[in-house]
């Protein structure tokens, strides 16, 4: 026994998934946290006059400043947050207890410019469906029909995608008096952004001594989201304020080369004062979001007349310290690929308001899932364990199952991914094919021993044959389900082919090698 | 028939021989011996169909996909749409209250719902900075009917026990969630998923049959959980669309099983095969039916019990598709192959 307990303890598949399931506790981090973590902090308002700090968008749940007291007051939950504020008056000072310091604030009027929700116990984000979201109800300009309605939905829903907020549902809305609207639920993103993103119609237009050259859109083939191919840059102080650069490559479509060739074919060169060797074209390429001008470039002379297709876009960001700084320029850099690809909204929409929405499955759902979760892993192994009628078979499959749930649990704390009901879903179907694989393995190893017609490893070998070619199957199957439109299909398609791809090359070779080791 | 004999009638004296040596195992006590009764157990008799009559078998799959598939057409036919579609998926009518207490969501849903059997209701809060400043009502009633309008309000009214007269409240009528063209692009998306499954699986198999079977298989436990929702007059949300994809995965576990055991083994004949793969692939099909009654005992989530009704559904349909459907397709196959004096 001690031997087989050695040799299970260093065998490489079983020290694998036991790096993968520690890595994967790390990942979620589970702690027992009292206070509310700060989702934003509103421009200008006190909180953020008395210096704290926007988080960053990238910051892992656990690691959120949290506030713990007000006025030496405890805050446990949001609802001891608002209560609390909304006891105090105006023009009062009070000092804010965080994780990550202490401020002093003067009351402005009820709001300290503070959005917090209860500080969250894991790494894991939940989805719009589980956790709830803003909800903002838009109103376009002019009226549209119903087609116009349906191009700017979608274009909609492909913009908020790029910017990576895949947890959000759009729907057109009329009411009675036949006003129209889009409603838009989205998770994990904050008022200004959603305002930034969908209140602006986003016309891109880039101009050289005003003729357009290309627009946001069909004219741009490709956009540079790469560290080598997107930049933030030259970040320097200027009289008490910072600002930095951003920069990115784009590649135009023919026709849009060929327009810039045109414009630029009768510029002047002009040569630059100071150096009287840098030559530059007597207009500037100028770029505009919304009419406005972003930023303007100068145009070296060797482009003159050239219809060239890879050009470069740069714009500013600035901020009160250098880390704010990067993040506004980062996020400057993000909307305006986001307009480039996307190109912009048909119509401009005006917010009519925002609220936060309670989720459609509450806490109620969660818990119900994870106690039927629990019961359908006993339930599996009670049934396999009859069928075998061998502990050493069971348990391991127990095993299995319940570390191929903490691994995906870990790869989406790790990845950000919002867990939602199709993640969920896609959970469950690697786990059930999980199953599948190990009673694969075990009847494949087990079968014949009396025949011993193939030594252990050609079993092996010929069961990992089933299993990757079923698993090839279902990956192949799930790819196309990715490009499908909607998030729904997408979220299932990737949380399944990252959790079969986990059994297949981590968790399924090493039940294989307990069998190997215990049976053999 | 001729050629065939010998391929079949070996494999059954080879399996009958198993099959005994394990009765006899399992009852060993009893006085006769079982090949002296001139009467065949019953596990004989099923066991002879199986083994013989797997081509006539194929009647059956085909009639429940056809039946299935009836069902579908009706319900176009008869609703416009292949399915019932949620609140969620179809869209319907918003009331936004202006409500400042605090409220169970859940039970005001129920109550809600309670009035509005024939349709879907689902209720949320809003907040602002933290307070609730309202709820949402969604339904699926037509937003033009004002009688089903002004019921909707009556019921939100005496729930909430309030005057929607004196309070500001707003009706939208509202759109699905999935957008109008989601189930024509998931519809595309899956016959491509299909078409792909198909030559992963062409390509290591070399033959076009394991690839018919195996989208034949997936499409039809696909479709006959549909039937069967649509004739329980379940309204699909989200989640019902998750668990007919969850459908796939389970669906081409067993297929492949089949076909590698089948098509790539040499030990034991045909039939044996196939046998050793029921054995492996009945207790994948139920160790999943029975976690799946499981989950389905326990939840008071009436998105979880969508969700596994689906599967349950789908996995019952899954074995007959696969053990009759599947296996007749790959016994003509190889029938064919004998034929032309390739055995396999």
């Amino acid at each position: 026994m001690n031997y087989k307990l050695k040799k299970l303890l260093t065998n490489w598949r079983i020290i694998l998934l036991a790096a993968f399931i520690v890595i994967s506790i790390v990942a979620i981090h589970p702690t027992l946290s009292k206070g509310v973590a700060i989702r934003n902090v509103i421009a200008n308002s006190s909180a953020s006059l008395a210096g704290i700090p926007q988080p960053k968008p990238n910051v892992l749940p656990v690691a959120r400043e949290k506030i713990i007291a007000i006025n030496s007051q405890p805050i446990g939950n949001a609802d001891d947050y608002y209560k609390y504020i909304s006891s105090l008056g105006p023009n009062r000072t009070i000092q804010i207890k965080t994780t990550k310091g202490s401020y002093r604030l003067t009351t402005k009027g009820d709001d300290l410019g503070l959005r917090v929700y209860d500080a969250p116990s894991t790494n894991i984000r939940k989805g719009l469906d589980l956790q709830g979201g803003t909800r903002v109800l838009l109103q376009p300009e002019t009226k549209l029909t119903q087609y116009d309605m349906g191009i700017l939905i979608d274009n909609m829903k492909e913009r908020l995608n790029v910017y990576g907020l895949s947890d959000i549902v759009v729907r057109d809305a009329n009411d009675l008096v036949g006003n129209q609207y889009i409603v838009v639920e989205i998770a994990g993103a904050t008022e200004e952004e959603i305002k930034d993103l969908l209140a602006r119609q986003g016309k891109f237009e880039s101009k050289i001594g005003n003729k357009t050259v290309f627009k946001g859109g069909k004219d741009i083939v490709y956009v540079g989201r790469s560290a080598q191919e997107a930049r933030i840059e030259d970040c320097n102080q200027v009289s008490g304020q910072w600002a930095c650069r951003f920069s990115f490559a784009i590649t135009l479509s023919q026709e849009a080369a060929q327009r810039q060739a045109d414009a630029t074919k009768d510029l002047e060169p002009v040569y630059d004062p100071a150096s009287r060797r840098e030559c530059y074209l007597s207009e500037k390429i100028q770029l505009f979001l919304d009419d406005k001008l972003v930023d303007e470039l100068n145009i070296a002379c060797d482009l003159k007349g050239q219809a060239a297709t890879q050009i470069a876009i740069s714009g500013p960001g600035v901020g009160v310290s250098q880390d704010d700084t990067i993040t506004n320029t980062a996020a400057n850099m993000k909307r305006l690929q986001t307009i480039l690809i996307t190109g912009s909204l048909p119509v401009k929409l005006s917010i009519v308001k925002t609220d936060a929405i309670s989720p459609v499955l509450g806490e109620e759902f969660v818990n119900n899932a994870i106690l039927m979760s629990l019961l359908a892993i006993l339930a599996v192994a009670i049934v396999v364990g009859l069928r075998y009628w061998k502990m050493l078979i069971a348990i391991p499959i127990l095993i299995t199952m319940l570390s191929e749930v903490i691994i995906l649990l870990g790869v989406a704390a790790f990845i950000g991914w919002n867990i939602d009901l199709a993640a969920i879903a896609g959970i469950l179907v690697a786990i059930g094919t999980g199953v599948d694989d190990q009673i694969v393995i075990t009847d494949e190893t087990l079968k014949g021993e009396a025949s011993n017609v193939y030594n252990w490893k050609e079993k092996v070998k010929r069961a990992f044959l089933i299993i990757m070619l079923a698993y090839t199957t279902v990956v192949v199957a799930m790819i196309p389900l990715i490009f499908a439109g909607a998030g729904l299909l997408k979220g299932f398609a990737i949380t399944t082919i990252i959790g079969v791809t986990i059994g297949v090359f981590v968790t399924r070779p090493a039940y294989s090698a307990f069998v190997e080791i215990m049976m053999r | 028939m001729e050629e065939n004999k010998e391929i079949s009638a070996e494999p059954h004296q080879h399996a009958q021989h198993q099959e005994q040596k394990k009765e006899n195992k399992a009852e060993h006590h009893k006085i006769e011996p079982k090949k002296e009764s001139p009467k065949k157990s019953l596990k004989q008799v099923i066991f002879e169909i199986y083994d013989k009559k797997y081509k006539t078998l194929l009647i059956i799959p085909f009639l429940i996909l056809a039946l299935a598939l009836a069902q579908i057409g009706y319900q176009i036919y008869s609703t416009g749409d292949f399915m019932n579609r949620d609140v969620s998926l179809k869209g319907g009518v918003t009331v936004t209250v202006p409500y400042e207490k605090e409220t169970d969501v859940g039970q005001l849903e129920k109550q809600i719902s309670s009035q509005f059997q024939k349709n879907d209701v689902s209720v949320r809060t809003l907040r602002s900075t933290g307070a609730v400043v309202g709820v949402i009502v969604e339904a699926d009633i037509d937003g033009n009917d004002k009688a089903q309008v002004d019921k909707l309000l009556k019921s939100i009214e005496s729930s909430l026990k309030i005057d929607l007269g004196k309070v500001d409240y707003g009706i939208e009528i509202i759109g699905s969630s999935l957008g109008a063209s989601f189930f024509r692009e998931s519809l595309i998306a899956l016959a491509v998923a299909f078409l792909f499954m198909g030559l992963v699986v062409l390509i290591y198999f070399r033959t076009f049959i394991p690839s018919i079977a195996i989208i034949l298989a997936a499409f039809s436990d696909m479709v006959v959980a549909l039937a069967a929702i649509n004739l329980m007059d379940i309204r699909i949300g989200t989640a019902g669309i998750a668990a007919f994809l969850m459908l796939i995965g389970y669906s081409v576990d067993t297929d492949i099983l089949l076909t590698v055991r089948v098509l790539k083994r040499k030990e034991g004949n045909v039939m044996d095969r196939v046998l050793s793969s029921i054995k492996t692939g009945m207790t994948m099909t139920i160790t999943a039916i029975i976690s799946v009654i499981v989950a389905l005992s326990v939840t008071q989530s009436e998105v979880i019990r969508q969700i596994m009704l689906i599967l349950l559904i789908g996995l019952i349909a899954d074995i007959f598709f696969t053990w009759i459907l599947n296996v007749g397709l790959l016994r003509i196959y190889i029938e064919r192959k004998a034929k032309k004096g390739i055995t396999i």
